[in-house]
């Protein structure tokens, strides 16, 4: 009975009074940057029912999609710093200053979990004539403009891993945008692309069913699940200082909420991100585990941001000078 | 086809506006790209709009060469723009801006209430209990169901839902 | 093959599974019906629902879902003139005057069995041919997509009545509002006038919703005095000689669903588009003209939009790939359930194909049960009076509007655009050819680019490519007959016009 008439109380007092303690006391708001289907809809809604365990409420999740998700970060930001509404984002808001597009990013947030990262690859259509990145470089000097390779737009993986090349060799490339790595996939499969950067995740499935084959592993060392692909710091060393690096996923709370707040969603997502069923279905996906949260967390995004802010001013396709922004350069 | 029609009232000020809003439009989507590469972001809208400029300009040509309506400015206001097409216009758009701050509830209620009363004209209570019924479906349907996250405003759902759902588990 | 009988009845055997198809598809007509409320949408937060449970069901629930979302859309096209999703656009252009003459209850009950019908010849290609399809809509390259969008685009033609010029400004309005937001390709801003809403460009629900439903509503203001129409729903399962008479044409245009629904970057809305203008083309007396009632034009594009759904199966089971938003979603689904969907899947769950196909199977069947009863209840909607229909109309376009994204920007579009479709409509101005522009803007926009790009901006490079691979040629030769026909057509119609005039 008394648990009632408190709870009447709460539910009738419009300006909800601070009770840190036993947040959370309704549902939660997950809002998603990226439209369904996709990998940070897929990643997030398969971690999330783990968290709403932990937390004994519903996280009800929406997909916010547009202007590589700046729609989404926007609104999170916009809404109270009470722990109610959380965003779910990819990697992409670490590029907004830089690139123009909004005047936050993961700086105004608190990260409560970075959940997992993918690693990038070089795949290639199966009737290509190289077969390592080598091979690859060789063949596009001796034929430039001939080399078709597909991006995904300004400050996407794909454009960010091809200045990452661009800064260790200068190739003539023609580089044919698609909105997203399944479509330029499909379109790697259908020969209207020859090679492109892409996600280990999203095209390991391709992969293994010998539909594309893989050019190059960017990281700094081997891959598990690609045991026999030389990772492209062989081939230029060069790319050591920026690597490793890859897209992220992680779940955020706008900036100046209540630290109690923070621990316990933290603690939910962390517990989550371990859950073996999760782990599992990442690590068959080639999505490395993170679950890293606090400092640590902080020190990642920094250290993601500096490197794909001074690659993508490097390359000369950056609105403003990461400077600007006190960015470090890695 | 007989002879061309006459201009309806307002059918030459709407081509004009056609007209200008097409020229707009051009403007804005030259100010995209320019007239740099075909693959630029502006190419499509730009052929777009050329093409909304032309079709507006012809089709203004055509309208002149019509005889003119034989209605004056006034009966614009009976033939194209009612009075009971305007004021539903206004109701509307009144519900429109007061959806958030009002809540989804409130302003849904007052709106079907107000226009079912302006429009149906069959009593109060009848309207009022035919938007209650109305409003209850919509809400389960959406809210409920499909749970859609419609706008709280002043009245606090997520708190109310969460105290009913406490009541049940704190029952069981 | 005794095991994929087995695989094919595991849905039907299981009382579970079987109940849970069958809520599917329930849920999904009403979803389906419900203009904001998608399919994609309703899949995704299953997912999230059904984390815990075994795949099998969640599938069942899911492709149930689907199934009757795709046919459900043409309940509130057919009812209100709203479609309830893009891919029943077409159906309300013949389907909302059918209703208007007291004929919904016929209209419904005919779009139920052509959208069977349709689903069927989709299952089967599915289950027949799925290799052979896959890898034909791999072969499409980027000019072939513009192709097929220049071909959708055609239909402005037939969607404009006798005022074709009205109908081009009404069709590029569509394609620029299409192109509103940041551009997918390079992230530039387009008519956004530094206004971050409008960075995820108009919702084409939004102007859907406004253009047809909002304007619709508002016109009918005009004629309050009338009272509502009497329903005739003494026939709902449509004539045996009239399914028989119009099979022909429903197998036409489901072959262009499935067709247009396997290939990766297009899906129903598109096919239906073109369905109906298939169905125009063909058709060389009809009854009653296209536009005020025409059974072909309701027929066409619900058979081509159910059909798609099977043909959207087949490359997300053999290859991975995603045939449109919904498989995208069911991709992300098979992920979390551990299925490791791709190329490999069917190697690994063999199982996996032949129990889709057989659920697809029932969920169809449902479609026929739920889809055929409660047909009078529904056509009494539009007996409501309508001092009280017109506003709950209104309200269910706003809430709709704001369903499609959780936002009141939406719903600002919505009413905008249902303001503007009113005034087009006084002045003769086509509002069909602006929503046929809006869903092909993209396709046009992209396969453009990308097929200028890849010839290094020489547009001679272009046609040369063009007229060297057979599928490009194809398709050219098809849109030059049409242009074709269509001048002939114009001419004759001029010649009267100058007849009369003179």
């Amino acid at each position: 009975m008394k648990k009632s008439i408190l709870g009447a109380l709460v539910a009738l007092s419009i300006v909800a009074t601070p009770a840190f303690a036993d947040f959370p006391q309704k549902d939660i708001q997950g809002v998603i940057q990226w439209g369904a289907g996709g990998s940070t809809d897929t990643v997030m809604r398969s971690v999330t029912p783990h968290a709403e365990k932990e937390l004994g409420v519903d996280i009800i999740m929406t997909n916010r999609t547009g202007g590589v998700g700046a729609i989404a970060t926007k609104y999170v930001y916009a809404k109270k710093a009470d722990g109610y509404t959380l965003l779910m984002g990819a990697e992409n808001p670490q590029m907004y200053k830089t690139l123009g597009l909004a005047k936050i990013d993961y700086s105004d947030f608190t990260p409560i979990n970075i959940l997992a990262r993918g690693v990038p690859i070089f795949v290639a259509n199966n009737d290509a004539p190289y077969n390592n990145m080598k091979e690859f470089t060789d063949y596009a000097k001796a034929n430039p403009g001939k080399v078709k390779t597909g991006s995904t737009g300004k400050g996407g993986l794909s454009s960010i891993v091809l200045a990452m090349l661009d800064s260790q060799i200068k190739l003539d490339l023609i580089k044919v945008p698609y909105n997203g790595d399944g479509p330029a996939l499909t379109a790697l499969q259908a020969g209207t692309v020859d090679i492109m950067p892409a996600v280990l995740g999203a095209s390991i499935e391709h992969i293994k069913a010998g539909r594309m084959k893989v050019i190059g592993l960017v990281d700094n060392k081997v891959n598990k699940l690609l045991p026999n692909t030389a990772p492209i710091t062989e081939t230029f060393p060069g790319l050591s200082t920026y690597l490793p690096w890859g897209p992220f996923f992680g779940v955020f709370v706008k900036k100046d909420t209540d630290q109690a707040i923070v621990d316990k969603l933290a603690s939910a997502y962390s517990k989550a991100s371990h859950n073996p069923e999760f782990v599992a279905l990442m690590d068959k996906r080639g999505f490395s585990i993170m679950g890293i949260g606090g400092a640590e967390a902080v020190k990642f995004l920094e250290s993601y941001r500096s490197v794909s802010s001074w690659i993508v001013h490097d390359a000369g396709f950056s609105k403003h000078s990461p400077e600007e922004f006190n960015i470090p350069r890695p | 086809m007989s002879a061309p029609l006459p201009r309806k009232v307002g059918e030459l000020f709407f081509g004009f506006i056609v007209l200008a809003f097409s020229v707009f439009l051009f403007w804005q989507a030259y100010e995209i790209s320019g007239f740099s590469e075909l693959s630029s972001p502006g190419s499509v809208p730009m052929a777009a709009a050329a093409l909304m400029v032309l079709a507006a300009c012809i089709n203004l040509l055509k309208d002149l060469a019509r005889p003119t309506s034989i209605d004056t400015a006034r009966s614009f206001f009976r033939v194209v723009l009612p009075p009971i097409v305007a004021i539903m216009i206004a109701i509307i758009f009144l519900f429109g801006i007061v959806l958030e701050t009002l809540g989804f509830i409130i302003s849904a209620f007052i709106f079907l209430l107000v226009s079912i009363q302006f429009l149906h004209k069959k009593g109060f209570i009848r309207s009022f209990l035919l938007s209650l019924l109305a409003l209850s479906v919509i809400y389960i349907i959406f809210r409920l169901v499909f749970s859609v996250i419609l706008p709280e405003g002043l009245i606090p759902e997520r708190d109310i839902m969460a105290w009913i759902g406490s009541q049940f588990s704190s029952g069981a | 093959m005794m095991e994929a009988l087995s695989f094919f009845s595991t849905s039907w055997m299981s009382p579970q599974l079987l109940g849970l198809t069958a809520l599917g598809t329930f849920l999904g007509v009403y979803i389906g019906a419900i203009p904001g409320l998608s399919v994609t949408m309703a899949v995704s937060i299953l997912i999230s629902f059904t984390f815990s449970w075994d795949v099998n069901n969640a599938l069942c629930l899911m492709t149930g879902i689907f199934m009757g979302g795709v046919y459900g859309g043409s309940r509130t096209a057919i009812l209100l003139n709203i479609p309830g999703a893009p891919s029943a656009i077409a159906t309300a252009l013949d389907g909302y005057p059918m209703a208007l003459k007291g004929e919904a209850g016929e209209a419904i009950g005919l779009s139920t069995v052509m959208s069977v019908i349709g689903g069927f010849v989709g299952i089967v290609v599915l289950a027949i041919a799925a290799p052979v399809v896959s890898d034909f809509a791999l072969l499409f390259q980027p000019r072939d997509y513009l192709m097929l969008g220049v071909l959708g685009i055609m239909l402005v033609g037939s969607l404009s009545g006798n005022n074709l010029l009205k109908g081009v400004f009404a069709g590029s309005f569509g394609v620029l509002i299409g192109t509103v937001g940041l551009d997918p390709l390079t992230a530039e801003e387009r008519f956004t006038f530094g206004v971050v809403e409008l960075w995820n460009g108009i919702s084409p629900i939004a102007v859907m919703i406004g253009l047809f439903g909002v304007s619709e509503a508002l016109t009918q203001l005009h004629f309050m005095d009338k009272t509502a129409i009497k329903q005739k729903i003494d026939r709902i399962i449509p004539r045996w000689s009239d399914v028989k008479k119009y099979l022909p044409l429903s197998l036409q245009t489901s072959t262009i669903g499935v067709v247009v629904g396997a290939l990766p970057g297009t899906g129903g809305d598109i096919a239906a588009l073109m369905a109906y203008d298939h169905a125009k083309r063909v058709t060389k007396n009809p009854e009653v003209p296209f536009g005020e009632g025409a059974k072909e034009g309701l027929i066409a594009p619900e058979a081509a939009n159910n059909a798609a759904v099977g043909g959207a199966f087949i490359p997300m089971l053999t290859l991975g790939i995603p045939g449109d938003a919904v498989t995208a979603v069911f991709l992300g689904a098979l992920f979390i359930h551990g299925l490791n969907p791709g190329p490999l899947m069917l190697t690994e769950n063999p199982q996996m194909f032949w129990f889709t196909v057989g659920n697809l199977t029932l969920a169809n069947i449902f479609v026929l049960i739920f889809g055929l009863t409660g047909i009078k209840l529904f056509a009494k909607i539009v007996e409501c009076p309508k001092g009280v229909l017109l506003p709950l109309i209104l309200l269910l376009s706003v809430v709709g509007a704001y369903a499609i994204n959780n936002s009141i920007a939406d719903v600002w579009w919505m009413l905008g655009f249902g303001v503007i479709g009113y005034f087009m409509k006084q002045y003769d101005y086509p509002v069909g050819p602006v929503i046929l522009g809006v869903i092909l803007s993209r396709l046009m926009d992209e396969s453009w680019r990308r097929s200028i790009i890849l010839e290094r901006e020489s547009v001679p490079d272009f046609f040369i490519n063009l007229l060297m691979s057979p599928l490009s040629l194809v398709l050219f030769i098809s849109i030059m007959l049409i242009v074709v026909s269509k001048t002939t057509l114009w001419k004759q119609a001029k010649g009267r016009i100058f007849k009369s005039a003179s």
